[in-house]
């Protein structure tokens, strides 16, 4: 019953796992496919191992007159669970051949398990992770078909790992401390140290392929399945679980050619679902509880701002400035807020850096200040025409130097709008600076320093004074000079971000926003209207004699009853 | 309460004129924040650049905030020293940047500044070494009195951090 779909990936599949590994339930069945002889004698002599197996059901073979018990075996495995083969049940019966505990321990085992009727398995058996086959396994695995393949450095070290894993040491952290580098590393810190240190476990799921009832011969067992543990919970299978796909299938060598095939089920019993259950919950109070402690240090509030009002946050630095004809170079900068924009009182909107004496970086001298500047300012928009531009708070700067002789000069005007979308910015300024013609103030600039500067720093953008249609700066000369790089890091707050049904990243542009201020604020204005007004009445019904109240409370009620009204004639008296 | 983590490394160094050099950095935040967890401030190892100028620390950064406000948003100061052969230190640069405000992983390069002294001071430093420092290292992220220091450029550091930030967003806060 040879199954066409074989399943040729045997490569190894890596699961991982937060559950204990001793849960790990393996069933492994083995099937011959073909065979080219009949043993019939070999059924007399095998009489007594022909041990009815627990997990075994013979009515799934379909290859008739064969024996069944020969043909197929399906076996369940745990985690490290040693099922013995024919070759180690002869080994170690006769105590003469046990040398180590463990093989000891094997004997007890098995003369325990003949006591007991035989063990369960006959062709499928395993190798744990102590036996002596998996550190043989590991070191002299062949990767190559070269004849004589010598393991190198790294596979010694790497079968170390093993090795300190049975003998394992202690190695601490705190040990590190006191000490950071060792200067004569002993060979055993070598060993722990020089490769990577993940205690691995491993076990096989072997199979003893060899003709029926010539079992126990050592080359013709054959290594089904390869499980490999690390103590994080990576289980790696080599190959991986047939679940749906085919089975494996192993052709032997040798004259007889016999294919067998096989399938590996992960058959460990799942975690009930009130445990899952109960295991979410945990971690969940666990979370909450931290979360909980996190915010009983902290305090859960959050400065907000005032509903209508747009708070702009500017985290600044003057980063360096760059290409100017003098050295000592220092930047004073200013910070302008338009219409409608506030700042609190304490606040600085100007700065001075120091003065920093310039290096040459590639053709430039820069000038390094990493000077810090934050500027915390909040928008209201008040008029609610809606056709007045929101406008934009700007940052005029000048450089200028300052040299041994305290003669100082203009080195270059600038002027930068503050970025409008939050996020990280860097931006390089050019400059200019205004010249006059003639050689005699740059004569004058050069000896005795001064020269002409800006009356008035907005004159870099739009003059303060500045009142017509055009700008015209005809007849103003200037002269290219260096640049200064800023860094913004910019955060916008508003209580409109909050409840905008858009998604987080779709953001809408500041002028949407702008004119929702507007409708938000005219809302807010007439509310606050509504409260003077109010105020106003209460105060002026107090200042009246008390006869003419209770003559005039039925009217006070009608009042009271209609507020909203009365609000907007409040307005309109203001 | 909103949350911050900053999570990066210092990378090395460039730009200097001396040669094995460390660094010593620290966050400094404003009183609505709180550092819930990391180490707000550390040291590099020496290193001493082999080929080119770089000199390389991979120091890592991890700190994690939670914060009232907006106001005081973490600073992050450097000083550079350089040692010599002999095991004595001196100042190479003061440096400063704002940790980033958006999330994602920023490469920052933080360019830094020493003070000059009077010529005399500048000759010595160039033969024996040694040269003015900070009387209170808060100048480096206050800009309020640096314009009575006259300064040098010096090299930059090279740093890489990435924000990670928590429930700004549900107090209104675009970042």
């Amino acid at each position: 019953m040879a199954d066409p779909s074989w399943n040729t990936d045997t490569g190894e599949a890596v699961y991982r796992s937060r559950d204990p590994v001793r849960n790990l339930r393996l069933r492994v069945h083995l099937q011959r496919i073909t065979s080219s002889t009949f043993l019939y004698q070999s059924a007399t002599q095998l009489g007594d191992d022909l041990i009815n197996l627990a997990t075994f059901n013979p009515h799934t073979s379909a290859s008739g007159h064969r024996r069944d018990e020969e043909e197929e075996e399906e076996v369940v495995i745990g985690w490290q669970e040693k099922l013995f083969s024919q070759f180690e049940v002869d080994l170690y019966q006769n105590e003469s051949a046990c040398q180590t505990p463990l093989d000891h321990q094997y004997h007890q085992e098995i003369l325990e398990l003949e006591a007991s009727g035989g063990r369960k398995n006959r062709r499928i058996f395993t190798y744990t992770d102590s036996d002596r086959y998996t550190n043989l396994e590991e070191h002299f695995q062949k990767m190559t078909t070269s004849e004589n393949e010598v393991p190198s450095f790294l596979v010694e070290r790497m079968a170390n790992v093993r090795r300190r894993r049975q003998d394992r040491t202690s190695r601490e952290g705190s040990l590190l401390k006191s000490r950071i580098i060792t200067w004569r590393p002993t060979e055993e810190f070598i060993r722990n140290n020089h490769v990577i240190n993940t205690p691995l476990q491993t076990m096989y799921i072997m199979a003893d392929l060899g003709p029926y009832g010539k079992l126990g011969q050592k080359n013709y067992e054959q290594v089904l399945c390869t499980l490999k543990v690390d103590s994080n919970g990576v289980i790696t299978v080599k190959p991986d679980f047939t679940d749906n796909k085919g089975p494996y299938r192993i052709e032997m060598e040798g004259e007889k050619q016999e294919v067998w095939k096989y399938t590996i089920d992960n058959v460990s019993s799942p975690a009930q679902r009130e445990e899952e259950e109960r295991e979410q919950r945990v971690f969940k109070d666990l979370y909450d509880r931290h979360k909980e402690y996190l915010s009983s240090l902290v305090g859960s509030d959050f400065e907000m701002t005032i509903p209508g009002s747009l708070r702009f946050f500017v985290n600044g630095e003057v980063v360096s400035a760059q290409g100017y004809e003098y050295d000592s170079l220092y930047v004073h900068f200013q910070l302008e807020l338009p219409d409608n924009w506030l700042s609190p009182p304490h606040q600085q909107l100007s700065g001075i850096t120091q003065t920093c004496v310039t290096k040459s970086l590639g053709m430039d001298n820069v000038a390094y200040f990493s000077y810090p500047f934050t500027f915390e300012m909040s928008f209201f928009h008040e008029d609610a025409s809606p056709d007045s531009l929101p406008q934009w708070p700007v940052l005029y700067f000048e450089v200028i130097s300052l040299d041994f002789w305290q003669r100082y000069r203009i080195e270059g005007y600038g002027s930068i709008v503050l970025p409008s979308t939050p996020g990280t910015h860097t931006l390089t300024i050019s400059t200019w600076r205004p010249v006059e013609l003639g050689t005699v103030s740059e004569l004058r600039r050069f000896f005795i320093g001064g020269s002409l500067e800006l009356e008035d720093l907005s004159y870099v953008r739009i003059p303060g004074t500045f009142q017509g249609r055009r700008l015209s700066r005809f007849g103003f000369r200037t002269k290219t000079t260096g640049s200064v790089t800023f860094r913004f890091h910019c955060l916008l707050q508003s209580r409109a971000f909050l409840d905008s049904s858009l998604p987080w990243r779709k953001r809408q542009s500041v002028m949407d926003l702008m004119g929702r201020f507007s409708q938000q604020s005219s809302i807010i204005n007439v509310m606050e209207a509504f409260q003077r007004a109010r105020r106003r009445m209460q105060e002026a019904r107090e200042s009246l004699p008390q006869d003419l109240v209770s003559a005039a409370s039925t009217t006070n009620l009608l009042a009271s009853s209609s507020p909203r009204h009365r609000a907007f004639q409040g307005q309109g008296s203001l | 309460m909103a949350e911050v983590h900053v999570i990066g490394q210092i990378i090395g160094a460039k730009g200097f004129s001396e040669s094995s050099l460390f660094c010593k950095w620290g966050i400094h935040t404003g009183g609505a924040w709180k550092l819930l967890s990391g180490i707000r401030e550390g040291q590099t190892q020496v290193d001493t650049p082999q080929l080119g100028d770089m000199a390389y620390w991979a120091h890592p950064i991890d700190l994690h905030f939670a914060t009232k406000g907006l106001q005081g948003w973490p600073r992050l100061h450097l000083q550079v020293w350089s040692q010599d052969s002999f095991g004595r230190c001196q100042l190479a640069g003061y440096g400063f940047c704002h940790v980033p405000s958006s999330p994602g992983t920023h490469s920052i390069e933080c360019v830094t500044w020493r003070p000059l002294g009077g010529w005399r001071e500048q000759l010595a430093r160039a033969f024996v070494g040694g040269g003015p420092q900070l009387l209170h290292s808060d100048v480096v992220y206050s800009g309020a009195d640096r314009y009575r220091l006259h300064t040098a450029s010096a090299g930059t550091v090279y740093m890489e951090l990435n924000l990670i930030l928590r429930n700004f967003g549900r107090y209104g806060v675009e970042c």
